[in-house]
């Protein structure tokens, strides 16, 4: 058992319910013609592969059907947070780094 | 061209599921809600001609919050998400509902479906009615996290459901068609030990 917050339906719900559709804040090319065949393959195929943070969209496939973001550590698979379409994160690699150096 | 009979030809998804088990002591007991009106509607809830409109011709307010609904007569209608939401009118008025919304929201960006055909409504009762859910769906049933009124659309057998908690306790889930055989066999299944009833 997992549970994920959907930022839609304001409440955890079960992994079974959402689908995973791949890593987020890819911005698509304002005028495709005009860049380059590495830009376009960069935007259409490369993708980061973290070991770690990643924010990345999650689908609420049984659910509301609503796509949203997680950040989520492809480590310990720990979500540490989810928020909707058009927002930002507010953990990012930088914050949890900054945390854990004031901490210590 | 063949000729037939229009008034005759409907067909609920579940017609042909009417074996069960211990009927007399049944703690499980099914109830097909049949032919019910069911319209798929999105606009959006931040525009007050869109929101107003609805409530004109319903009678009653779409439900904002996240899993609320609400209810007015015969007319039942569940959140979905932000700007989509369930309506389920009588039997045979969805034509008039839907024409109705056209009218009150014309020249608005919404989308109003009739998709009464593809899912119908069926109660779930019963003294074994907890045991059956807490098998069957991966979501929290307990009282505390399903109050009455609530709707929550999940996974139940696997499939895709949306369901209601009523008054009485019991629930109101909206299946697929094309999945209704399957609903039934894993209902007639999951509720063997306790006893079905389909009423
Ligand atoms: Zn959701």
């Amino acid at each position: 058992m997992h549970h994920i917050y959907c930022p839609y339906c304001e409440e955890m719900r079960e992994e079974e319910e959402y689908s995973y559709t791949g890593e987020a804040h890819i911005e698509r090319p304002k005028d495709p013609a005009a860049i380059s065949d590495e830009a376009w393959a960069d935007y259409m195929f490369f993708r980061s592969n973290p070991r770690g943070i990643h924010h990345e969209m999650w689908y609420h496939a049984a659910g509301c059907r609503r796509y949203f973001n997680a950040t989520r550590d492809t480590q310990s698979y720990k979500v540490h947070e989810t928020y909707k379409m058009g927002e930002m994160p507010s953990i990012t690699a930088e914050t949890l780094a900054q945390a854990k150096g004031d901490a210590s | 061209m063949t000729n037939f009979d229009t008034s005759t030809s409907m067909e609920s998804p579940l017609r042909h599921r009417v074996a069960h088990t211990n009927a007399a002591n049944a703690g499980v007991v099914m109830k097909e809600d049949k032919y019910r009106g069911h319209l798929n509607l999105r606009g959006n809830p931040q525009d007050a001609a869109f929101t107003s409109a609805v409530e004109k011709v319903l009678g009653v307010a779409l439900p904002m919050a996240p899993s609320s609904s609400v209810r007015n007569g015969d007319t039942v209608v569940y959140w979905l998400c932000p700007n989509e939401w369930l309506l389920i009118v009588a039997n045979g008025t969805q034509g008039q509902v839907e024409a109705d919304l056209r009218s009150a929201m014309d020249g608005q960006h919404i989308a109003v479906t009739d998709i009464s055909s593809g899912q119908t409504l069926v109660n779930l009762s019963g003294t074994g009615l907890t045991e059956l859910m807490q098998k069957s769906t991966v979501y929290d049933c307990h009282e505390s996290n399903f109050p009455v009124g609530k709707v929550v659309q999940t996974t139940f057998a696997k499939t895709g459901t949306t369901m209601c908690k009523l008054e009485d306790g019991s629930y109101d889930l909206v299946i697929r068609r094309s999945f209704s055989d399957y609903f039934f066999l894993w209902l007639r299944d999951a509720s063997d030990e306790y006893g079905l009833s389909v009423a």
